[in-house]
């Protein structure tokens, strides 16, 4: 399980890595927000349930970054972990993080795009590559 | 490194002949010392993509500053027929109505010399900058209604800027479209907290003065003087927008399916101009437009009350006008001569600086003889240029130029190349103020991240789609 940041001359790109599709969702969550704060350290000290719909399996894996990142920037609450359970149309997440924590945000993220987007399964595990706007 | 083949027209353009299933050419405006750099990455492979969407005319554009953006490439210019044609998110972006504004003062730089120190701070205390940076003003819902129904006519109203400065904002400050019922909450909860906030990235305050005019008679009609200050602001419509173009992809891309546009980017996802659901995103995206322009109407007030209460003088004596606020992200319904018949066509720019050309009767009177102010700002340590659009850019770029400098590095890049050294030290060592709250921004911005925009300049005067007017130097600059 892991994630890199690549070269992307205006955004971000990152390349996520984890054993199934479930761990890597929360993986790049967490790749997301070290991206967000700058590697904070995250106390997952509150609770929270997302549940969202998606059109497929790339698109889950947009929309549900996206949930992360608008918890993050509209009330300051911070992912640290989750088990995502993927449904025929969408997921269901338990999530734990940092609430009230928007003062540790240090870079602004816009969105997770669907330019150059990828999620497959390769060597056994799950890999996936996003375009973030900044 | 791109695999597309081009083909060069002249010192200044170059075709992507179509292949595939292109619809119409690329046509790219570039030196053949930038063409290097431009075939390094992959925003021809986007000029391309773009080229692939239905009712696209004459070109799929790109400008010099063209790079690597998602969907359409940065830069980019597309305009779509009215029947046949799509509307794309993608080729707005998520910062819908970024955009540029500049104003005049009657101070020169003789008169702030010794004091860039303190002005600088000055404004930097004025204008809320940085990441998630917040509004001083809490929005009520009535209010943010307003706001995006109104856009600059609602900050104005509400005593932040002039009755005066409506008229040299592009679209008068207030996109007409706009319904807010085509708006999620989601956009509204992110973009309340944030009106009249720079952001961060790339998104500044200058503080300037004119270096050197080119153009007497155009510099004359925008007031321009050499040795004269003038402030920039260069922001967009913050969460608000970014939230607007988020909520409306799932839905065009459902419309892509629907009605059989392929797609070779899912970014670019669309929907037929005459659909319900292109209607919808155009009522969404209007609304962020005029987020945008009272957003950036609101930091005009703040900078004037900044400069005028530094100095001790009164905003009218400094003058402190708005010569023009063009918007660099935006798809709107436009009038052009395409071969020798007018037609209403829809045209989309990203990263891309509307440039109507003399006689226009969108360009404000006043400058209605020389051609509309073009804004194009460059890196915070060397030069930014107004230009004048021109007659070659409606009959070739659908009346559009490049909108700044360009990106040449990745973040990442710069902030390696900056690692060690202090930046604001060596802009300081050169005249220049640099205020931020965060390091790593003001890393990520080098100058060297960017192309030398007298480069992309050069060019887009060389190909005749912009004359040159003035050279603004940078004094003070609040980065977010």
């Amino acid at each position: 399980m892991g994630y890199r940041t690549i070269d992307h001359t205006a955004d971000l790109a990152l390349e996520v890595w984890a054993p199934t599709q479930a761990a890597l969702l929360a993986h790049g969550a967490r790749a997301l927000v070290a991206q967000l704060t700058d590697d904070a350290t995250i106390e997952a000290t509150a609770e929270r349930h997302v549940s969202l719909s998606a059109l497929d399996p790339e698109d889950r894996l947009v929309v549900w970054l996206n949930e992360v990142l608008f918890m993050a920037v509209t009330e300051g609450f911070l992912f640290a972990s989750g088990d995502p359970v993927l449904t025929a149309d969408g997921l269901d997440a338990q999530v734990c993080g940092e609430p009230h924590a928007a003062d540790r945000i240090t870079s602004e993220l816009k969105s997770v795009t669907y330019h150059d987007l990828c999620l497959d399964e390769r060597d056994g595990g799950w890999f996936a590559r996003l375009i973030v706007d900044v | 490194m791109s695999k597309l083949k081009f083909q060069q027209l002249d010192d200044y353009r170059w075709r992507i002949p179509r292949e595939g299933k292109m619809r119409v050419p690329g046509l790219v405006f570039a030196s053949e010392r930038m063409m290097r750099d431009i075939r390094s990455d992959k925003s021809p492979e986007q000029v391309a993509n773009v080229a692939h969407l239905p009712g696209i005319l004459s070109h799929s554009i790109a400008m010099p500053d063209m790079h690597w953006g998602y969907g359409f490439p940065i830069g980019g210019v597309a305009a779509f027929d009215e029947q046949d044609g799509v509307l794309s998110p993608g080729g707005v972006g998520y910062d819908i109505n970024c955009g540029v504004r500049l104003l005049r003062c009657n101070l020169t730089r003789d008169e702030v010399a010794g004091r860039l120190d303190d002005l600088s701070l000055a404004l930097h205390r004025a204008i809320p900058s940085g990441v998630g940076s917040r509004s001083p003003r809490r929005l009520t819902e009535a209010e943010l209604s307003a706001v995006l129904h109104q856009g600059a006519h609602w900050a104005v109203d509400n005593g932040f800027g002039r009755a005066a400065d409506l008229d040299v904002i592009e679209e008068g400050g207030r996109f007409r479209s706009a319904d807010e019922s085509a708006v999620s909450d989601r956009a509204r909860q992110r973009g309340r907290p944030q009106l009249g906030s720079l952001g961060s990235g790339n998104h500044f305050c200058e503080l300037g003065v004119v270096a050197q005019v080119y153009d007497d008679e155009a510099a004359r009609a925008y007031r321009l003087a050499e040795g004269q200050l003038t402030v920039m602001i260069h922001s967009g419509s913050r969460g608000f927008g970014y939230q607007v173009c988020d909520d409306s992809l799932r839905r065009m891309m459902k419309a892509s399916k629907k009605y059989g546009i392929e797609l070779p980017d899912r970014q670019l996802c669309a929907a037929p101009l005459q659909s319900p659901e292109a209607a919808e995103y155009f009522k969404g995206m209007a609304c962020a437009i005029n987020y945008a322009f009272a957003n950036r109407q609101m930091m005009t007030h703040f900078v004037r009350e900044a400069v005028a209460g530094f100095v001790g003088r009164s905003q009218t004596s400094l003058g402190l006008e708005l010569v023009y606020d063009v918007c660099h992200n935006i798809a709107k319904w436009e009038e052009h001569v395409i071969d020798g018949k007018q037609r209403r066509v829809c045209v989309h720019r990203k990263g891309a600086t509307r440039a109507f050309g003399p006689g226009h009767e969108q360009v404000p009177r006043r400058y209605r003889k020389v051609g509309q102010p073009v804004l194009v700002p460059g890196d915070m340590g060397r030069y930014s240029f107004v230009l004048a659009g021109t007659e070659q850019a409606m009959s070739e770029t659908f009346g559009s130029c490049c909108h700044g400098a360009g990106r040449r590095l990745s973040r990442a890049k710069a902030k390696k190349l900056a690692s060690g050294r202090s930046i604001f030290r060596e802009l300081q060592d050169k005249g220049i103020w640099v205020r931020s709250d965060s390091k790593r921004t003001v890393a990520e911005e080098i100058p060297e991240a960017y192309k030398d925009v007298a480069d992309v300049v050069e060019v887009i005067v060389g190909a005749g789609i912009a004359r040159k007017v003035a050279r603004l130097e940078p004094l003070a600059v609040v980065k977010g």
